[in-house]
């Protein structure tokens, strides 16, 4: 197979610029990553920043003046947002902008869009000793409601309590946006020490992707930008006393069984296993396909027997969290079918665990992988994602060795893998009309 | 098999009209990894009273049958597509909408194999009773989980309210006792009908040879033999311009209200080019008035009247179209006053210029950018198609709208009497 392509890392102390030159997209990429442990202390506050850093800068200083500078660039797409890998908060601003070789009067505007993102993270609009305040009460309502939002979608929320169920105590279970109860007593100073405390601690990624001319040219002027807005790059000290990001271990007893009543049609089931391995273990690979053969594909025993067998529901999945070592399983189904749901899954379980798998089951979780790792090279944040996993894994692999790997698991490594699953937490959405099964 | 080249866009589209009546499209787009290919027919939930030219009789058939349709192609005599595609290590997936129904796959490998997979399945029905019975509990729990979604329950409500009578205002899943009338003859009836090559529309975007993947579709193609192409008649109930309701109001289990105002069409637009310049006009107008970098959207993010989810969406066929702008607010009905104060202040002064520019220039770029994703080109391609309109002269229309046609539409589009509002509250 050809070399498939990969990024070219800088290094600076802990600044990290991954470079990636292709003629592949219309569009340029730019993503900034920085990277702390999860602390419950700082949670809230550290989860607002990626959001108020888009309430204004010194030179664009409204919400307002920030988009209209981004839609200026001929519509270029700038986000940020928190979020949570293992036990590390990472907050996120993400810049793409059409490329300008193709758009008449467009000179110039990839420059100006890097400008603008490192603007918004290291220049944010200041008043006395603290971020703007009025910026601030924007915020504190905006966050507000994006944390009670997480309500609205039944599968994201039912996922959300599965999993702080599971990790309750650990830094993995805090939720990604913080605490509600915790919006009052933030205040602009606070924010802002906490906004110094993120510059000067976290890891700091930033990818590029795009059909750049010069790529090295290009790293060095981010590192240089770096080195200006941030605090004590540490030199030479690569990630000193950041401990790579591990599995969540595993622990003796019985499944935790949770269940919360909701007045909603459909009610939601959710199995968390843990396994003890993640991204950078040489079982992970086994794990995968572990995972598909049970839950990653309609070719996979959840989807035919929970679904196409049993008509119980029109989604029943599961999915490996890279960076903890979760599996989880998620399904919808009539809040009366319950048991017989739960039955189901733990027979799929069983029988993987069985070594109760066809050769079919195998092959085609194998290409099925393969064909969305090698999907992944079409998607610039896909793939910058991917290689952020690696980063704080402690293990980086190309997409190439990726598939290798995938493509040497035995079986037997598919059910060792497997055996690995331990039941950790049941947890059901009970909807209407469930009540009388209780 | 024709070519026309894009010289503003970078690349070259290929088309072939089959002896069969398909119309086949392939977009190459060198350096990408996987093959997204769609197989589309012009049938969607709002065709749900029908004939075939000769026929006597108009059917009406049940509520969610085009969707029921979509699942059950899945099954064939040998057993399960899905298993077919998988052993092509390819990704496949379908959907129905209003006015198409699409099959897809997306693949890195075996592209022959995968594209006689997506034509053999499309082209062969396999219903039985028992088939048909065992699909209901699934689509059952289909229908319930959007129940129990905001997102569709507020948009859906938002059509009831604006339509009368046109099936748009039916929601494409059907209901939970809607589908239970389901059998295989009326499945068959709606497949004979509507799955005819000449009704449908063949698209492949990705890293894949052109000549190579039309010579698999046009010898797969031969093999079969059709009937020919039927003429279909569709009967839509003639649907007054004004709105049905000013008001809908639902209860869910949600933290917040949901609210969209849409405003409804009042005319029918023939099939072609202007769709589409519609859309994009339309769009623009929309974005100057209420997207993220309007006065309006700034002013009520700063009240707390919305939240950065607040989003506008306008959707053109031949027979209707409406906007619609919403989201998140704890006060919907002051949301709404707002929202008319401001097109009070627009009617009057006309829409800012400086605006207007920057939003027509935005739109190109995010189309620019929008054509390295294979899956936003598929999916809006045939649809478009089937409406008359090219997606690839989007550039091309966003490049000679004119302020003045923006003024034109903002006036003629935001009438009060074409406006309903739809709102979604928290259980008490």
């Amino acid at each position: 197979m050809s070399e498939l392509t990969t990024f070219h890392t800088v290094d600076e102390g802990r600044f990290h610029i991954h470079t990636l030159q292709t003629d592949q997209f219309r569009t340029r990429h730019l993503v900034a990553k920085l990277a702390v442990p999860l602390h419950r202390e700082r949670i809230t506050e550290t989860a607002m920043l990626p959001y108020l850093w888009l309430e204004g800068t010194r030179s664009h200083p409204t919400a307002l003046a920030i988009t209209r500078c981004a839609d200026d660039l001929f519509g270029a797409m700038l986000r940020s947002g928190i979020g949570k890998r293992g036990n590390r908060h990472v907050a996120e601003v993400y810049l793409s902008v059409p490329d300008e070789g193709r758009l008449r009067g467009a000179d110039g505007i990839f420059e100006q869009g890097l400008g603008l993102l490192l603007e918004v993270v290291t220049d944010p609009l200041l008043e006395g000793g603290g971020f703007s305040n009025g910026n601030v009460e924007r915020e504190r309502g905006l966050h507000r409601k994006r944390i009670e939002s997480v309500l609205d979608d039944k599968i994201a929320w039912a996922m959300e309590r599965a999993l702080a169920e599971s990790l309750a105590g650990l830094p993995e279970g805090l939720p990604r946006l913080g605490f509600a109860e915790d919006l009052e007593a933030v205040t602009p100073e606070g924010l802002y020490a906490a906004h110094q405390a993120l510059l000067q601690e976290a890891e700091v990624h930033v990818y590029a992707i795009g059909a750049f001319d010069d790529s090295p040219a290009l790293a060095s002027r981010v590192l240089t930008a770096l080195r200006e807005a941030f605090p004590d790059p540490r030199h030479g000290t690569p990630s000193p006393g950041v401990p790579a990001v591990a599995p969540v271990p595993a622990r003796s007893g019985e499944p935790h069984r949770v269940t919360d009543d909701q007045p909603v049609q459909q009610g939601k089931l959710n199995l968390v296993y843990r396994t003890g391995v993640a991204y950078a273990s040489d079982d992970y690979p086994a794990l995968l396909v572990a995972n598909g053969v049970l839950g990653g594909f309609p070719h996979s025993k959840l989807f035919r027997n929970v679904r196409e067998k049993a008509s119980l529901a029109y989604y029943a999945s599961s999915r490996v969290d890279a960076l903890s070592g979760l599996v989880i399983i998620q399904t919808g189904i009539d809040p009366a079918n319950r048991d017989r749901a739960e039955a189901i899954i733990l027979e799929q379980v069983d029988a993987l665990r069985r070594g109760d798998v066809a050769d079919e089951e195998l092959a085609f979780t194998k290409r099925g992988l393969a064909n969305q790792y090698r999907q992944s090279l079409d998607v610039p944040a896909a793939m910058a994602d991917i290689h952020f996993g690696g980063v704080l894994a402690g293990h980086t692999r190309t997409v190439d060795e990726l598939l290798d790997a995938i493509a040497d698991v035995t079986r037997d490594q598919v059910v060792a893998a497997a055996n690995r699953l331990q039941l950790d937490t049941v947890y059901f959405l009970r909807g209407e009309g469930g009540a009388e099964h209780a | 098999m024709r070519e026309s080249i894009d010289d503003r866009l970078g690349h070259v589209l290929y088309h072939e009209t089959l002896p069969n009546g398909l119309n086949v499209y392939l977009l190459p787009k060198p350096g990408f990894q996987q093959t997204y290919a769609t197989f589309t027919t012009h049938y969607g939930s709002v065709d749900s009273t029908f004939r075939l030219t000769g026929e006597p009789e108009f059917t009406t058939v049940p509520d969610g049958i085009a969707h029921f349709l979509e699942h059950k192609m899945f099954e064939s005599e040998h057993g399960d597509v899905f298993r077919d595609f998988a052993r092509h290590g390819a990704s496949a997936n379908a959907y129905t909408t209003f006015d198409i129904t699409s099959y897809l796959f997306s693949s890195t490998q075996d592209i022959q194999e995968n594209l006689e997979v997506l034509l053999d399945f499309v082209q062969d029905p396999y219903f039985t009773d028992e088939n048909v019975a065992k699909e209901k509990g699934i689509i059952a729990q289909e229908i319930r989980m959007y129940e129990d979604n905001p997102d569709t329950r507020v948009f859906y409500g938002l059509l009831r309210a604006l339509y009368a009578v046109h099936p748009v205002r039916i929601d494409i899943a059907g209901t939970v006792d809607s589908i239970q009338r389901i059998d295989k003859e009326t499945l068959y009836r709606c497949y004979r009908t509507f799955y005819h090559p000449a009704n449908m529309v063949f698209f492949a975007v990705g890293g894949f040879d052109p000549e190579a993947a039309m010579a698999v579709i046009r010898e797969n193609q031969a093999r079969k033999s059709f009937p020919e192409a039927p003429r279909i008649e569709r009967k839509t109930p003639s649907e007054p311009p004004g709105v049905h309701q000013a008001r809908a109001e639902v209860r869910l289990a949600v933290s917040q209200p949901r609210c969209l105002i849409g405003w409804k069409d009042p005319d029918p637009l023939p099939p072609g080019p202007g769709i589409l310049e519609r859309e994009l006009l339309t769009g623009v107008v929309l974005d100057v008035l209420f997207g993220r970098s309007s006065d309006l959207f700034d002013e009520l993010i700063g009240e707390g009247l919305i939240d950065q989810q607040f989003s506008w969406e306008y959707e053109r066929t031949p027979e209707y179209g409406y906007s619609l702008i919403g989201g998140n607010t704890p006060d919907p009905d002051r949301l709404a006053a707002r929202v008319e104060a401001k097109l009070d202040e627009v009617r009057e002064r006309g829409l800012p210029e400086a605006e207007f520019e920057r939003c027509r220039r935005k739109s190109i770029g995010r189309f620019m950018a929008a054509l390295d994703s294979p899956s936003y080109i598929a999916r809006h391609f045939a649809s478009y198609r089937f409406r008359g309109a090219d997606l690839f002269q989007t550039v091309e229309i966003l490049d000679r709208l004119t302020l003045e046609d923006a003024n034109r539409r903002m006036r003629e589009h935001f009438v009060s009497g074409q406006r309903s509002i739809s709102v979604v509250l928290p259980k008490a």
